[in-house]
């Protein structure tokens, strides 16, 4: 008896001290790592405190494979292969790329967010971004950015990263300028009525009556008219890109003024605009169709000389517009105006290059793509104008893109981001057409970056509902079936609930 | 033949257990294994999505697990003044959309049937199905410049035979849309709606065109007694089929509408469309509640029409 008892103590005090052994050696283990991470830690800080900061950025882990999800990147058939190669080659990083129909772009980004497939790297444009960036799903690139080599290398105009932070932090990169629409006319209606570029409101005002009640298209019939556009309102941020001349300083959305969030609708300015609006449609200067019309039947309308000015994007589209003007009237062309006095051009927050919560080493994918995307040199020249002797060739000194390998009839433009909308330094050895500079460098002369929109629950719920009576409301009025003061009257009463709910949460 | 009798035989017969099931099972291999196949894709592909339908009750963004919220998408959906204007346009447009479409096919198909030239009568089906291979898009621009209001072909005639004293923006008045929506929708689909009544008709048999000509029947009375009941069921099953859709407009409806008459043209799946575009994140939960009371509106009125035709037919076809 007594014997088994010291048999049982015995075997009960060897599994107590194996268990406090094992329990020992895993705190040890486990004091050892605490203990190690701060060591670790400090040989980063003492390493960021002692020498420069390229060492620190030695520390970050070259990612194997970067998985991105992105719509504006080249077709598969024009050249995923060759792109995925070289990257490849040049980084040692292997590149997956998915492409989602432009259309579907969204909707398979949420999919991916919904089934939890998801991508290191996407890109966000406008509300979503800061949708993404709010609900967490977005790896903050703030400490990154700033402790960057790029940043130091002062390549990159800051103004555009700075437009994408939201409460100071910044969540995704600018893959590009966001660019805005310019006013173009037709140059040769002008010559012919022997007009200047209006620089103000007033001789705005003349311009279109010129070119609604003066025949520019000398056909002997009045079928003619001023300005056309898509819509009084955009359908997404910023609202107001069209008819710049017409919304001067009004804002038809919510916007902070000194220092509080108001509903730029029952401001002033947005009566004032309204009124001129309603006025110019009166008097037929404004397309009588523009509530109807799509953004290619202002297009068309301006080529089959049926009005004289039309908002439209700076850049590539300056060339686009004068060339199919000219394809129906050879004799046609197109001139961009520096905005009026009372307003300037309103340029979009670029579209971003964010990394998803879910990436595992998001600073590798911070340097080794996005850094290196933007680098001013071989990455950014990599993923703008493509791959040599694929996308483009460089011949007695002078380089030249070659044509799409799929549609060889066009000249091959972008892999990923816009040469002409670069943010960074980026000597592009491929000249442009000097419409392209030109109307680009009057654009960013005269515009101001639109900040990123808000997004919250409260915002989602209430403001579908409040932009179809915005919309419904300011069409009723231009048209001239209420008043000014009718129209936001009930505007302010049927929204009333809405409006406030958005303000308290902006305001918050 | 011989299978079919035997089935009819073993109905009589009291069920035998489960002996008796794996004999017939085995006696109807073949046609088990034939149906196998389409048993497979009907539950694959038609009942196991039916298990997203919780999602309708669900709350479910791209950001956070589904999270159970009770009928909160449903009253969401219901606590807008917007969503029941939608509503009611839907119903109204479809409805109105349907019957003309019916009534508007029968008689077209009747007069097609009528052409006795066999070359001509293709020419003209050919001519009339055209227009429903164009894209809803490519229509709605066809007819944006007919009725511009700036020059458009419609103004110009009424204007010119004196009938208006200035043009009208067809589009963009309350008053107007629905008839134009109307007009475009029988211009675009009544040649393919003509091909299934015309199908049906050419089933008729001619002896009984010949026995009422015998009888003293005209052409007009053939049609209202042979053909018009001849072609009855063909109507009914088209009513109750079509009628399972109507709450899908969608396209037709997105491509000619304005904020100046969503009043009378805004319509549920174009209301939702415009909640997504503006909404910040996407809410699956909310998307599918709306799928699913489209459903249960939808099949309300299909088991709503079996029942009117039992009643008025003695005969409906679920």
């Amino acid at each position: 008896m007594k014997r088994k008892f010291l048999s049982k103590a015995a075997s009960i005090l060897m599994v107590i001290l194996l268990v406090t052994t094992l329990a020992a050696c895993g705190g040890k283990d486990s004091t050892s790592n605490d203990s190690e991470q701060p060591s670790k830690k400090e040989e980063t800080t003492t390493k960021a405190d002692d020498t420069d900061s390229k060492e620190v950025v030695k520390e970050i882990e070259k990612p194997e494979k970067i998985h991105i999800m992105m719509t504006t990147i080249l077709t598969e058939e024009n050249g995923h292969k060759q792109l995925i190669d070289k990257y490849k080659e040049l980084s040692g990083i292997q590149l997956e790329i998915t492409k989602p129909d432009h259309n579907q772009y969204y909707e398979k980004v949420n999919l991916a967010f919904a089934s939890g497939d998801i991508p290191d790297v996407i890109e966000l444009g406008g509300t979503n971004y800061t949708t993404y960036a709010v609900n967490g799903a977005l790896w903050d690139m703030t400490d990154a950015w700033e402790s960057s080599d790029l940043k130091a290398s002062g390549i990159v105009k800051e103004q555009y990263v700075d437009a994408l932070k939201l409460d100071g932090k910044l969540y995704g990169f600018p893959m590009a300028k966001g660019n805005g629409t310019i006013t173009y006319v037709r140059k040769d209606w002008m010559d012919k009525l022997g007009l200047k570029a209006p620089t103000n409101y007033a001789e705005f005002l003349d311009m279109l009556r010129a070119f609604t009640n003066e025949d520019p298209d000398g056909n002997g019939k009045n079928d003619t008219y001023g300005i056309t556009a898509a819509g009084l309102i955009n359908s997404e941020t910023p609202y107001d890109i069209y008819l710049r001349e017409f919304y001067q300083d009004a804002k038809p959305d919510f916007y902070q003024k000194d220092g509080k969030y108001v509903d730029g609708m029952s401001e002033p300015a947005m009566k004032e605009a309204l009124q001129r609006m309603r006025d110019a449609y009166a008097e037929g200067l404004i397309d009588k169709e523009i509530i109807t019309n799509k953004t290619s039947t202002c297009r068309d309308k301006f080529y089959a000389n049926q009005v004289g000015a039309f908002n439209y994007w700076a850049g590539y589209w300056n060339v686009n517009l004068e060339t199919s003007l000219q394809a129906a009237n050879p004799e046609g062309s197109v001139m961009p105006i520096p905005p009026i006095a009372e307003t300037k051009y309103i340029e979009r927050p670029p579209t971003a290059l964010v990394i998803t919560n879910k990436a595992k080493n998001p600073e590798g994918i911070f340097k080794y793509f996005i850094e290196y995307s933007h680098d001013g040199g071989e990455g950014q020249m990599l993923f703008t104008r493509g791959v040599e002797g694929v996308h483009y060739e460089t011949k007695d000194g002078k380089t030249v893109a070659l044509p799409y390998i799929a549609t060889p009839e066009k000249l091959f433009e972008k892999a990923l981001y816009s040469p002409e909308l670069s943010i960074t330094d980026f000597d592009d050895p491929i000249a442009f057409d000097e419409r392209v500079t030109n109307s680009l460098k009057m654009f960013e002369e005269n515009s101001f970056i639109y900040p990123i929109p808000r997004s919250s629950e409260v915002i989602s719920a209430n403001l579908p509902e409040l932009n179809t009576l915005k919309n419904q409301i300011v069409a009723k009025i231009v048209i001239g079936e209420l008043t000014v003061e009718e129209g936001i009257a009930q505007y302010e009463s049927q929204g009333k609930a809405q409006i406030e709910a958005i303000l308290a949460d902006l305001n918050k | 033949m011989a299978n079919i009798n035997s089935t009819v035989t073993m109905k009589k017969k009291p069920l035998g257990g489960k002996s008796d099931l794996r004999t017939r099972i085995w006696k109807y291999r073949y046609f088990y294994i034939m149906f196998l196949p389409v048993l497979v894709a009907l539950i694959l592909f038609y009942y196991l999505p039916m298990v997203g339908i919780r999602f309708a009750f669900y709350k479910y963004t791209p950001f956070a697990p589904p999270t159970f919220v009770g009928m909160a998408n449903f009253k969401r959906l219901w606590s807008t003044p917007s969503f029941w204007t939608a509503f009611r346009n839907t119903l109204e447009i479809s409805l109105v959309n349907l019957f003309l479409s019916m009534i508007i096919s029968i008689v077209v198909a009747l007069l097609i049937n009528e052409i006795g030239h066999l070359r001509l009568k293709k020419t003209v089906q050919t001519i009339i199905y055209l227009p429903h291979f164009l894209s809803w898009v490519v229509v709605a621009s066809i007819f944006m410049i007919v009725l511009s209001p700036q020059g458009g072909f419609v103004n110009q005639v009424l204007l010119s035979l004196g009938i208006i004293k200035e043009p009208i923006y067809f589009l963009a008045e309350e008053k107007w849309w629905r008839p134009v929506y109307f007009f475009i929708s029988r211009w675009k689909e009544t040649g393919w709606g003509t091909i299934i009544y015309l199908a049906t008709l050419t089933s008729i048999s001619p002896e009984l065109y010949e026995a009422a000509s015998i009888d003293g029947a005209g052409r007009f009375k053939q049609t209202l007694y042979i053909t018009i009941p001849s072609i009855m069921n063909t109507v009914i099953i088209v009513l109750i089929l079509n009628l399972a859709k109507v709450l899908n407009l969608f396209e037709s409806v997105f491509v000619l509408y304005n904020p100046l008459v969503y009043h009378v043209s805004d319509v549920i799946q174009t209301y939702v469309y415009r909640l997504a575009l503006n909404a910040n994140a996407p809410d699956y939960g909310f998307s599918t509640a709306v799928g699913l009371f489209k459903s249960v509106v939808s099949c309300m009125l299909v088991l709503f029409s079996n029942w009117a035709s039992k009643k008025v037919r003695g005969r409906g076809i679920l």
